[in-house]
């Protein structure tokens, strides 16, 4: 029997098969056009200098620094760094109110429950980006119905007292931070709720056995867990949200600008793709200044907190 | 103990089995929801580009000129066409730009194989389309409603014998305030300067244009707003970014509606803007008496978009046609019925009838004729750009 299994085996070997890498060529030729030469364009564009009067092209015969001179000392520099700031703070409020969320949704719902609450999440995300963006006008007008009810004297207000006058928030920074971290939100909830979903319920039960309270388990053995999927997070909603300028350039008004604006600008408007180049170069520079920045934080938690368990346990 | 069939069974506690059929469902929303954030994220990128309005030119089907249908593909502003008096003449589809500059960089890069008919520049960027060789020369005789023609808005300076285009419509630019805030009468452009760095500080939008931002410093002190000089470049950049850019609320072309939802007090507007503004507190049924609005002075802008034809439009016949068809006074007052710009023929002012705002359309005496001027696309424009640039990232910060 094993004979024959060996004899009819033998053939199939030298049958000509696919190199392995074949499967992956789609994928790689897609990167390759779509992704690694525009990049390399952009960069190669930063060094260069535009040709007056032409509609966007760039003069390479001398490359040199001068765009990025120009970023770090001009205007942009603050620009890049309000945006940052935004990108940040924007980043943390999604993970302080996603956290709940997808806690809830991962251990304290119920599975009919948690249809119905994904499917709330995901169905206002069926509409357009756009215009779900500028529906925040009409919430946030001075004039319009929520500024209105605040100083509506309803109870609800507290009489007058919570608001005196309009609100003055449209065309702020504040607006834009407000729509940003409404955008992208479920880019932070559900790979959240996924991390959380996937620690094991009897891990949990394990440290509750061991003595540990709610807030202990939580944090040390929930929270680390689901640490990879809390990246994920961050940096999926992190990396967009720096680039994003439609939400800006809708809502912003002049003080709520942000970087990604001004590449559109220097493309479209001042026809410049040098500069426009070496912008979105140095903006690339900045966020992953910044992620380099979270994962030695991430890294430097680690290690401490894996010397403090270790102390804890000899202590024992 | 026998087993009756083959189905897998599992020894598990009650919490554990519900957690089981969880984590199934988990993984089946995964899949779906995966699906619907890549979804999302596609809609995400797509609307950030700013055509995504539009149909594209490919999606019509090409018919060859002269065969009878009436196809077009048209590359123009957004709102600015009558939807049910070009479904009138025929098969139009529209893609929309939002600046003459993108629509430059889209026809250039584009070739001559952009795939439109037509395109609809404001006047002082036809020169810039016509060396590029992308206009093709109108041959008026395939045009005889272009007498129709008031023969002021003919032979504009920058296309002299209306070699590559045609008015489509002309306006200018003005401002647009709300008195509840702003008790000043604004009468010139400085009055506009001084309102906006006091009353109407932090609540004054200016037009997203380089030309328009600048020209508010031009106009106030009597330079000539196209010039090339560059101590009047350095001056206007010193009083906009050191003096001005603070007290801007919004780099904003579109104001008129939003300032009557009170979210600015100050706007300096194309003045069919205002009115469009104006017309929305008027169905609103308030009181339209609370805002103001003023063409620019001593000096202000004239801008004329223009019908042109591209050298590659594959129905040219077509676009002859419809040209002729939007130059007949009474199709030339149903569009301007639309977008509320005046369209140059002769005698529109009669034709248009009694129309609301009427003032903010027709503002055709000489005296007030004077005191505009159009645009130039020269060498400043690189300047102009990059004083745009810093004002906005003054005022940001």
């Amino acid at each position: 029997m094993a004979a024959t299994l060996e004899t009819q085996q033998a053939p199939r070997r030298t049958r000509l098969r696919a190199p392995k890498f074949l499967l992956a060529i789609p994928s790689f030729v897609w990167y390759v056009f779509l992704f690694i030469v525009p990049v390399a364009l952009v960069i190669v564009n930063s060094f260069g200098k535009k040709i007056p009067g032409t509609p966007g092209k760039v003069d390479l015969s001398s490359p040199n620094l001068e765009r990025y001179r120009e970023v770090v000392s001009g205007s942009f520099r603050s620009l890049l760094k309000q945006t940052m700031f935004t990108s940040i703070l924007g980043t943390v409020l999604c993970l302080t109110i996603s956290l709940p969320v997808a806690y809830l949704l991962a251990f304290k719902v119920g599975p009919k429950a948690k249809t119905a609450v994904l499917a709330l999440l995901m169905v206002p995300f069926f509409a357009n980006f756009l215009l779900r963006t500028l529906a925040w006008r009409i919430v946030l007008q001075p004039e319009g119905f929520v500024s209105n009810f605040l100083q509506s004297g309803h109870w609800f207000t507290l009489g007058q007292s919570l608001r005196s006058g309009p609100i003055e928030i449209l065309d702020t920074r504040t607006a834009v931070q407000i729509a940003i971290v409404y955008n992208y939100l479920p880019l932070m909830i559900f790979p959240l709720w996924v991390a959380l979903d996937r620690v094991e319920l009897h891990l949990r039960e394990a440290s509750k056995d061991l003595g540990a309270n709610r807030l202990r388990t939580f944090t040390q053995v929930t929270l680390p867990l689901a640490g990879p999927g809390i990246v994920a997070g961050l940096i999926l909603v992190f990396v967009p949200l720096s680039g994003d300028y439609v939400t800006a350039a809708l809502l912003g008004g002049a003080k709520g600008n942000m970087i990604g604006a001004e590449v559109a600008n220097q493309y479209f408007k001042a026809q410049d793709a040098a500069s426009g180049s070496a912008i979105a170069v140095s903006l690339i520079i900045s966020i992953l200044l910044v992620l380099g920045v979270l994962a030695s934080c991430f890294w430097f938690m680690s290690k401490l907190m894996k010397r403090n368990r270790a102390v804890v346990v000899v202590a024992r | 103990m026998t087993r009756r069939d083959d189905t897998t069974r599992i020894l598990i506690s009650q919490q554990a089995a519900q957690r089981l059929a969880d984590s199934i469902s988990r993984r089946r929303f995964l899949a779906l929801g995966g699906g619907v954030a890549a979804a999302a994220a596609l809609a995400a990128c797509g609307s950030s580009s700013s055509d995504s309005k539009s149909t594209s030119p490919s999606g019509g089907t090409p018919v060859a000129a002269g065969t009878g249908s009436k196809n077009l593909n048209m590359f123009t502003w957004a709102e600015y066409d009558d939807p049910d008096l070009l479904k009138s003449w025929g098969n139009i589809t529209l893609t929309i730009f939002d600046s003459n500059e993108q629509a430059v960089q889209k026809l250039v890069q584009g070739g001559g194989s952009s795939g439109f008919d037509m395109v609809v520049p404001t006047g002082p960027y036809i020169p810039q389309l016509a060396k590029a060789g992308l206009l093709a020369e109108l041959d008026k005789s395939k045009i005889p409603n272009f007498s129709n023609l008031d023969a002021r808005y003919i032979n504009q300076p920058w296309d002299q014998g209306n070699k590559y285009s045609v008015c489509k419509n002309w306006g200018t630019t003005g401002w647009f305030y709300d008195t509840k805030v702003v008790t000043t009468e604004i009468k010139t452009w400085a009055d506009f300067i001084k309102v906006a760095q006091t009353e109407a500080s932090g609540k004054t939008t200016v037009l997203d244009a380089p030309p328009d931002l600048c020209g508010i410093y031009f106009w106030a002190n009597g330079i000539d707003w196209t010039t090339e000089k560059t101590e009047d470049l350095d001056a206007c950049e010193k009083f906009l970014v050191d003096e001005f850019a603070s007290h801007i609320k919004a780099f904003n072309s579109y104001p008129g509606v939003d300032l009557t939802s009170g979210s600015f007090a100050l706007s300096q507007v194309f003045v069919g803007d205002a009115r469009a503004g104006l017309l929305g507190v008027k169905q609103a049924g308030d009181d339209p008496a609370r805002y103001k609005w003023g063409i620019g002075a001593p000096e202000t802008e004239f801008w004329m978009d223009n019908w042109c034809i591209l050298k590659g439009a594959k129905n040219v016949d077509s676009a002859y046609d419809f040209i002729n068809f939007i130059l007949d006074p009474k199709n030339s007052v149903t569009d301007l019925n639309y977008h509320g710009y005046n369209t140059g023929i002769k005698d529109i002012e009669t034709l248009a009838g009694d129309i609301d705002f009427k003032d903010m359309v027709f503002y055709t005496s000489d005296a007030q004729l004077a005191t505009m001027k159009s645009g130039a696309v020269n060498s400043a424009q690189e300047r102009l750009v990059k004083i745009y640039s810093n004002v906005k990232a003054k005022a940001g910060g």
